[in-house]
C-alpha cells in the first residue's frame, strides 16, 4: 500500500472504536489483577465538626472483613501532596457532609458494602455554613491574584448616563461532573512501587500528586489510565480516593479495587459552583456598549479555595471602555469546587450572554447585529492582537445556515399548535494554549513495511486523542494511519500535558509533529546525503537500510506565542418549543458553528462540540444539585434526582467549523476544541425560551415551573 | 502486548475510497470539495471493510489472560451461597455466589466480562445493560441467584466469529459513543430494542397505541425516546440516533461533516 | 446490603407461606425497586423469595363475575407485556401510555405489574439513611417537610410525611377503576380497589399499602368501559424522558356528541396514592366538552391543595395538565 500524507484533516472513524464497541476497552476497574480485595469508603452524616467516635467492632466481625481504617489507624500522608478536596482520612475534623471518613476493606464488593453500614459514628457538631443565601453577603476577595479586581474606566459613571441598561441578577446552581464511570482505582503494590489503576485526566499530575500524598517518589507511582470513561474536569485534579486505594492495598497487601458509589460522588470530586452574576450592560442608542460589569459572588470550600473564571469572556467578548470584573467568594462546608467543562466560562457566559440579549431587545436591535457592532479589534483586556477570530464568522455563517432570518424578534409571535417556538443566539470563547509535552517515536521497518509507535502519557477521555495523534504521527512520518501505533495513558512514557483545559490537541499534537520532525531530521543527518525533495522519515528507513530508530522530543509552545491573544470562539444558535399548557421546553434545533484552528479529525471534532452542547442544554434545562440548607447534604444524589440530559431531550444537532488557519497560536495551528463547545449555550437557550414565551429565566435550570 | 496500547488498525474509509475512486482521492482530501460525496459512497459501501478490520482489532485487543479462570475461583467464606447455572455468550456457566451478588458483578468480578459497566449500580444509567432470555435488562438491579436456567448475552457476546454485529458497526462508523464507558450498554440496549420494534411494541411518543399490527416505525423520535433508559454524559446522542436508524432503515445515514 | 437467604419459589401457595412465616422476608420479583433500596440500607430483609417464575402472567379477558368483560393482568406479568397486549392497547390505552410514560425500556422488562404498585416513594430523605424519615423509620422525622420539597406531596400529607408515591401505571389504574386481588396463606382472595390499596400517610406513613404482609398480588382486574376512544396520559417532568413526574394525569372521557356522559381524572405526583378527583369528574357530566368546562375540573381539583414550602409551582401545573390533559383524551392524541 502506498503512503499517504493526507490523513490530518480526514473523519476517520475512532482508532479505538472497535476497542470500545466490543466492551474490550480496559476502564480503571477493568484491569486484571490476581486476588483482589474489595473497599468500600465510608463517609460523614455531618456537614462541620468533629468525630467524636467510630464504633466499628460489629463491621469488623462481619464476613470477610479485612481491614477497617479511619483517621485513627491511617498511615502519615501529605495532606499538601497535591490531591484536591482533603479527605484523607488524617485528622477527626469534619468539613462537609460526605467528607471520607474511613474504608473498610473486604474479601467481596458484597462483604465490604454490607461491613460499611453497620459502622456507627458519633459527632461533636458544630453549626455548618450550607446555605449559601446566608453566608452569600460575607464573601471575601479570592486569595487568586487572577480574581482580583479588573477595572477599566468608570463603569458606574457610564451606567449612570446610559438610556439603554440592563442591570440583572443571573443565577447558575451547583452542578456535579457525573462521568458515566465513577471514580476508582485498582492498586497494587510491588516492594515499594505501587501501580494505579485509574482514570487521570493529567497521568503525570495524577502521578505527583498520589506519590506526594503517599510519601513515595514520583517513580515510586504508576498510573495506568488508557481509557477514560468521562472526565469533564474531576479527573483532572486528582481527589482521596487515588491516594486510599493505594493505602487500602497496603494494609492488605494485595490489590484493592475502590470504586466510588454514584452517590458517593456528590462529595468525593468537587463539583461545579453556584454563582450569583450580576451583569450590568450600558449602550448608546445606536447600540455602542458603554459600559460592561460583571460582579461575581460564589463559594468554596472551608479551608481551601477554587473560584471558576466566569468573568472571562466578559473580560474579552465585547469592546467597551468601561469594564469591571469582580470575585467574591465565600467559604462553606462543602466539597471544594473545581473544573467543571468550560470553567467559569460555559457559566459565566450565560449571564453575559442573557444580558446581552436582554440589552439588544430594549435596543430594538437584531442580537447579532448587536454583538458584532460591539466587536473589539484586539483583546480588550491586554491591548494584544488576537492570534485569530472569528466571532463575526460565527455569528454570520451560523445565521445564514440556522435561517435565522425566520426569528421574529417579538415573544410569543412564532406559535405552532399547543407550542411556542423560539429561536435564540450566543457567542463565546475559550482560549487556546499548548503546554509542554515530551513524546518519544520510534520506527520499525521489516522489508518495505515501515511502522512506528508513537508514546507520550497523555490522555483520551472520549475526546479522540489516539486517533487525532494517530493522524498526526502518519502525515508528519509519510506513513499510513494503519502502520502508526499510539500508546497513551501511561505514566512510564514521556511525560505530557493533561487532556484539560482544551490544551490536550495543540499539547500532544504538536509534540508528536516535532518527535516525527526530529526523527526525520535525525534520519536525514544520519544519512549524510543531500535530497532534491526532502524524503518522509518512512522513506529514510528504507532507503538507508535501517532496521529500527528512535528518539524523543521535548516539546514547548512556539516562544512567541505571548504576543498574541489566542481563542476559540463560536456562536450558538437555539430553537426551542415551549409547551404552552405545561412550559416544559425542548430544544427542536441547536447548531454550533466553531473557529477552533485546524481541524485534525471532523468527525471526532464534531463530537467533540455536540458533545459540549449537550452539556450546555443540560446546563439549561436540566442540571442542578440541591444542598439540604440545614444539614448541607445533597438532596440530588443519585442520577435519578440529577437530571443528565436523556437520549429523548436532545433533537437535532448540527457542527460547523470555520475554516481558520491561525499562523500564531502554535506550529499546527490547532487550537482546542472540548470546552468550547459548551460556553455560551445555555444563553442561546435562555434566550430562544424568551423569544418564544416573553419569559426571561435569569436562574438556571430552566424547569418546568419557571416557564409557567 | 500492553492491554492499554491503541489497536492498530487500518484508515477504513479513506482505503474504501480509495479501492473505489483512486484517482478523486487526492483530490477530494486536498480541497474537500467532494466530501458529501465521498461520504454517501462510504456509506453505501457499507461497513465489510470494518468488519475485516474488526478481526485484527479483536486479536489485538484481548486483554491477556493472567486471571485465574473463573472455575479456580473458590468460594471462600460465601455468604448465603446460591449455586446458579446459566449460559453467558452461548457457553454453559456453573458460578456459587453470594446471594447479594448482582449479575453485573458476577459478569465483571467472576466470569472476566467486564464489557457491562457498573455507572450507577441502581437502574438509573443503562451502563449495565445485557439481554437475558432475550430482553434487554439491567444487570445491576439482577440478582445473580434469580438467573438460574437463563440465558445472557452481553457486548461480548454480540460479534460473531470477529464480524461486527451491525449495531457496533453503525456505533463506530457514526461516532456513537466518546469515552465508551456507555457504550456497551447502548448496543446492548440498541440491539434489544430493535427486536421489540420488530414486535410491534409501542412507547411513550408513539402516535397511536391503539394500532397494534405489525412492526413499530421508529423515527427519530421514537429512538430517542426507546433509547432514553441509557444515559451518555458525554452527548453522543444525534451519533447515537443515527446508527440505530441506520440499522433499522437498513439505508445509510448521511454523515455531514461542515465547514466554511 | 444485608445478607439474605435467596429461596427460588417453586409454587403459589408455599412461596405465600414462606413470606407469611417471617416478617422480614420480601418477595422478589422484578427487583428494581427492592434491589434499589437493599443497596442503600433501606429495605433490609433477611430472606428473598423468588416468585418471578411462578406464572401469574396471563393477561386475558375476564368471562364472569363482577368485571365480566373486562381483563385480569397477572401480578407477575412484565410491565413491557401488560403495556402492549393487543387488548390494553386496544380497551386501556391509558394504562398503556401510562407504563410506557414510567421508566425505561429495560425497567419495564424488569418490572412486574404486582411490584409497580409497590414501589416506594423516591423521596431523597426516605433514600439516604443519614437522614431522618418516619417512613424508613418511624419516629425520626420527616426529613423533607421542612427541607427540599420541590418533588412533594400537594394532596393529603400529614405531618409525619410528605411523599409523593412514583408509580404512572397506577395513576391510569385509579382512573380506570382497576380492581388488585391478592392471596394469602390460607389461600383465601381479597378484592381491593385500586382507590383503597394505597393509603396517605396519616400517623403511619411507613404503611404505603394496605396490603397485609404475606399476601400476593395475583392479578389486576380492569372492568370494561367505553374510555378507549379518548383518553390520555400526561406526564410532565423535568426532562424529556426516564424522569419521576412533577405531575401526571391520567385522563378519561366518555361523550356523546360533544357533551361528557363520564370523566375519570387521576393525578400523579401530587400525594402519597395517585389522587382521583370524583368531584371534578362528577361536575363535567353532562356538560360540553370545552376548555373553560376542563377548567372549572381543574379548579376543583386543585381547590383542595396544599403545597409545601417549594412545590406550590405544582397547583398552576396541576392545574393547566388536567385542561390539557382532557382535551388530548378528546382528540386521543398529543397536542
Amino acid at each position: 500500500m502506498k503512503d499517504t500524507n493526507k490523513a490530518v484533516g480526514s473523519p476517520i472513524s475512532r482508532i479505538d472504536g472497535i476497542a470500545k464497541v466490543t466492551g474490550k476497552a480496559p476502564y480503571s476497574m477493568d484491569h486484571p489483577v490476581t486476588n483482589p480485595a474489595y473497599a468500600i469508603l465510608f463517609k460523614s452524616t455531618i456537614a462541620a465538626g468533629t468525630i467524636r467516635e467510630i464504633d466499628s467492632a460489629a463491621a469488623e466481625k462481619a464476613p470477610g472483613v479485612l481491614a477497617i481504617i479511619t483517621h485513627k489507624n491511617a498511615p502519615k500522608l501529605n495532606v499538601k501532596g497535591g490531591l484536591r478536596g482533603g479527605a484523607l482520612l488524617q485528622s477527626p475534623e469534619v468539613e462537609f457532609f460526605g467528607q471520607n471518613i474511613g474504608i473498610v476493606v473486604a474479601e467481596t464488593f458484597e462483604q465490604a458494602r454490607y461491613a460499611s453500614r453497620l459502622i456507627n459514628v458519633t459527632y461533636d457538631k458544630k453549626e455548618p455554613k450550607v446555605d449559601f443565601d446566608k453566608v452569600a453577603d460575607q464573601a471575601r476577595m479570592p486569595k487568586d491574584k487572577e480574581k482580583a479586581d479588573a477595572k477599566r474606566g468608570d463603569v458606574q459613571a457610564a451606567l449612570g448616563q446610559a438610556t439603554y441598561k440592563v442591570e440583572e441578577v443571573y443565577e447558575t446552581p451547583i452542578e456535579h461532573h457525573h462521568p458515566m464511570e465513577p471514580h476508582a482505582a485498582i492498586a497494587e503494590w510491588n516492594g515499594d512501587k505501587v501501580t494505579l489503576y485509574s482514570s487521570a485526566q493529567i497521568v503525570n499530575g495524577a502521578q505527583s500528586a498520589a506519590a506526594a500524598t503517599l510519601n513515595l517518589q514520583p517513580n515510586q507511582v504508576r498510573i495506568v489510565s488508557p481509557y477514560i470513561g468521562g472526565g469533564f474536569g474531576s479527573k483532572g485534579g486528582q481527589w482521596a480516593n487515588l491516594a486510599l486505594a493505594a493505602v487500602a492495598a497496603k494494609q492488605v497487601n494485595r490489590p484493592v479495587k475502590l470504586a466510588l458509589t454514584r452517590q458517593q460522588m456528590v462529595n468525593s470530586v468537587g463539583l461545579r459552583q453556584h454563582n450569583r452574576q450580576k451583569v450590568s450592560l450600558a449602550a448608546t442608542g445606536d447600540g455602542k456598549l458603554t459600559a460592561l460589569a460583571h460582579e461575581i459572588t460564589t463559594h468554596c470550600a472551608i479551608n481551601d479555595e477554587f473560584v471558576e473564571p466566569c468573568g472571562d469572556c466578559s473580560k474579552i467578548m465585547y469592546d467597551t471602555p468601561n469594564s469591571l470584573i469582580t470575585y467574591r467568594v465565600a467559604p462553606m462546608n462543602l466539597i471544594l469546587p473545581t473544573y467543571t467543562r468550560g470553567p467559569g466560562k460555559s457559566t459565566g457566559s450565560f449571564a453575559l450572554e442573557s444580558a446581552m440579549d436582554e440589552l439588544a431587545y430594549k435596543l430594538k436591535m437584531d442580537p447579532i447585529a448587536f454583538r458584532i457592532k460591539n466587536e473589539p479589534e484586539r483583546d480588550p483586556s491586554n491591548g494584544k492582537p488576537w492570534s485569530s477570530r472569528t466571532t463575526v464568522q460565527c455569528l454570520r455563517e451560523g445565521a445564514k445556515a440556522f435561517g435565522w432570518e425566520k426569528r421574529k424578534p417579538e415573544p410569543r409571535q412564532n406559535s405552532q399548535g399547543n407550542y411556542w417556538i423560539g429561536y435564540g443566539v450566543s457567542a463565546g470563547t475559550y482560549p487556546a494554549h499548548q503546554r509542554p509535552t515530551s513524546a518519544s517515536v520510534k520506527l520499525t521497518r521489516a522489508g518495505e513495511t515501515v511502522t512506528a509507535i508513537v508514546e507520550l502519557a497523555a490522555a483520551d477521555l472520549g475526546t479522540g486523542t489516539y486517533t487525532i495523534l494517530t493522524q498526526t504521527a502518519a502525515d508528519a512520518l509519510g506513513l499510513a494511519v494503519q502502520h502508526v501505533k499510539v500508546k497513551i495513558g501511561d505514566s512510564d512514557l514521556p511525560p505530557a500535558a493533561g487532556a484539560v483545559g482544551s490544551v490536550g490537541a495543540a499539547s500532544y499534537a504538536n509534540a508528536v509533529n516535532d518527535a516525527c520532525e526530529k526523527i526525520t531530521q535525525e534520519l536525514l543527518t544520519k544519512s549524510g546525503k543531500q535530497f532534491f525533495v526532502r524524503p518522509t522519515a518512512a522513506q529514510l528507513m528504507r532507503s538507508e537500510k535501517l532496521t529500527d530508530y528512535q528518539t524523543r522530543v521535548d516539546s514547548k509552545p512556539p516562544e512567541n506565542t505571548e504576543e498574541f491573544s489566542a481563542h476559540s470562539f463560536n456562536a450558538n444558535f437555539a430553537e426551542v418549543a415551549v409547551n404552552k399548557s405545561t412550559g416544559m421546553v425542548r430544544v427542536n434545533r441547536f447548531l454550533a458553528v466553531t473557529g477552533a484552528g485546524k481541524i485534525l479529525n471532523p468527525k471526532t471534532a464534531r463530537s467533540q462540540i455536540i458533545g459540549g452542547n449537550v452539556w450546555g442544554i443540560g446546563m439549561a434545562l436540566t442540571e442542578e444539585s440541591v444542598v439540604d440548607p440545614r444539614w448541607g447534604n445533597f438532596v440530588t444524589r443519585s442520577l435519578g434526582d440529577y437530571h443528565v440530559p436523556a437520549n429523548l431531550d436532545i433533537g437535532h444537532l448540527d457542527a460547523i467549523f470555520i475554516n481558520e488557519t491561525d499562523e500564531h497560536v502554535n506550529t499546527l495551528g490547532v487550537k482546542g476544541i472540548g470546552e468550547v463547545g459548551i460556553v455560551a449555550v445555555a444563553a442561546a437557550v435562555a434566550n430562544a425560551v424568551f423569544n418564544a414565551t416573553g419569559k426571561r429565566v435569569r436562574e438556571l435550570p430552566i424547569t418546568p415551573d419557571k416557564v409557567l | 502486548m500492553d492491554e492499554h496500547e491503541s489497536p492498530e488498525l487500518t484508515e477504513d474509509e479513506k482505503r474504501l475510497f480509495a479501492n473505489l475512486m483512486p484517482e478523486d482521492l487526492n483530490e477530494i482530501l486536498d480541497t474537500g470539495v467532494n466530501r458529501r460525496h465521498f461520504l454517501k459512497l462510504m456509506t453505501l459501501a457499507g461497513g465489510g471493510i470494518l468488519a475485516a478490520q474488526s478481526a485484527v482489532a479483536e486479536q489485538l485487543l484481548t486483554r491477556p489472560s493472567n486471571v485465574p479462570s473463573p472455575t479456580e475461583l473458590a468460594p471462600f467464606s460465601l455468604d448465603n451461597a446460591v449455586n446458579v447455572s446459566f449460559k453467558v455468550n452461548g457457553t454453559a456457566r456453573k458460578l456459587t455466589v453470594d446471594s447479594r451478588m448482582t449479575l453485573l458483578d458476577a459478569l465483571r468480578e467472576r466470569l472476566d466480562l467486564t464489557g457491562s459497566k457498573k455507572g450507577c449500580d441502581h437502574g438509573q444509567c443503562g451502563a449495565c445493560t445485557v439481554i437475558v432470555n432475550g430482553h434487554r435488562v439491567l444487570s445491576c438491579l439482577t440478582l445473580t441467584a434469580s438467573c438460574e436456567g437463563k440465558t445472557v448475552q452481553t457486548i461480548e457476546g454480540l460479534a460473531q466469529n470477529d464480524t461486527l454485529h451491525p449495531v457496533q458497526e453503525a456505533f463506530l462508523k457514526h461516532d456513537g459513543f466518546q469515552c465508551g464507558f456507555c457504550t456497551p450498554g447502548q448496543i446492548c440496549s440498541a440491539v434489544a430494542m430493535l427486536d421489540e420494534a420488530k414486535k410491534g411494541q409501542a412507547s411513550y411518543v408513539t402516535e397511536n397505541v391503539r394500532q397494534t399490527t405489525g412492526p413499530a416505525k421508529l423515527s427519530n423520535e421514537e429512538i430517542r425516546e426507546r433509547m432514553s433508559g441509557n444515559i451518555c454524559r458525554c452527548g453522543a446522542y444525534p451519533n447515537i440516533v443515527a446508527a440505530i436508524q441506520e440499522v433499522y432503515s437498513g439505508k445509510p445515514v448521511e454523515q455531514i461533516f461542515r465547514s466554511v | 446490603m444485608r445478607p439474605f437467604t435467596y429461596t427460588r419459589a417453586t409454587d403459589v401457595a408455599s412461596a405465600i407461606r414462606l413470606l407469611s412465616q417471617n416478617p422480614n422476608a420480601r418477595f422478589l420479583a422484578g427487583g428494581t425497586n427492592l434491589l434499589d433500596l437493599m443497596k442503600e440500607d433501606v429495605e433490609r430483609p433477611n430472606t428473598l423469595i423468588d416468585i418471578s417464575e411462578l406464572g401469574l402472567t396471563d393477561i386475558k379477558s375476564i368471562a364472569s363475575g363482577s368485571n365480566k368483560g373486562g381483563i385480569s393482568l397477572g401480578g407477575l406479568g412484565k410491565n413491557t407485556d401488560a403495556a402492549n397486549h393487543p387488548l390494553v392497547r386496544q380497551h386501556y390505552p391509558l394504562l398503556t401510555q401510562a407504563i410506557l410514560a414510567g421508566a425505561s425500556g429495560q425497567l419495564r422488562n424488569m418490572a412486574t405489574n404486582g411490584g409497580n404498585l409497590l414501589q416506594r416513594t423516591r423521596c431523597p430523605y426516605f433514600y439516604e439513611v443519614a437522614m431522618p424519615c418516619n417512613k424508613r423509620e418511624p419516629g425520626t422525622g420527616c426529613g423533607a417537610k421542612d427541607g427540599i420539597n420541590r418533588m412533594h406531596a400537594i394532596f393529603g400529607w400529614s405531618d409525619q410525611c410528605v411523599a409523593v408515591y412514583p408509580s404512572d401505571m397506577a395513576v391510569a389504574l385509579a382512573a380506570l377503576d382497576a380492581v388488585v386481588t391478592v392471596r394469602n396463606a390460607s389461600g383465601q382472595e381479597r378484592r381491593i380497589p385500586i382507590l383503597d390499596f394505597h393509603r396517605l400517610p396519616d400517623n403511619q406513613p411507613e404503611k404505603d399499602t394496605n396490603l397485609v404482609h404475606g399476601e400476593l398480588i395475583t392479578a389486576i382486574e380492569l372492568p370494561q368501559n367505553r374510555l378507549a376512544d379518548k383518553s390520555y396520559y400526561l406526564k410532565v417532568r423535568d426532562r424529556a424522558s426516564y424522569a419521576f413526574a412533577l405531575v401526571s394525569v391520567a385522563a378519561a372521557l366518555e361523550t356523546e356528541g360533544n357533551t361528557i356522559k363520564q370523566a375519570r381524572i387521576a393525578m400523579g405526583g401530587v400525594a402519597h396514592k395517585p389522587w382521583r378527583s370524583l368531584k371534578a369528574e362528577a361536575m363535567l357530566v353532562g356538560k360540553e366538552a370545552t376548555e373553560a368546562n376542563f377548567k372549572q375540573a381543574a379548579d376543583a381539583v386543585m381547590a383542595d391543595a396544599k403545597p409545601l414550602a417549594h412545590n406550590a409551582f405544582k397547583v398552576e401545573l396541576g392545574n393547566r395538565s388536567i385542561v390539557l390533559a382532557l382535551q388530548m383524551a378528546m382528540k386521543g392524541s398529543k397536542i
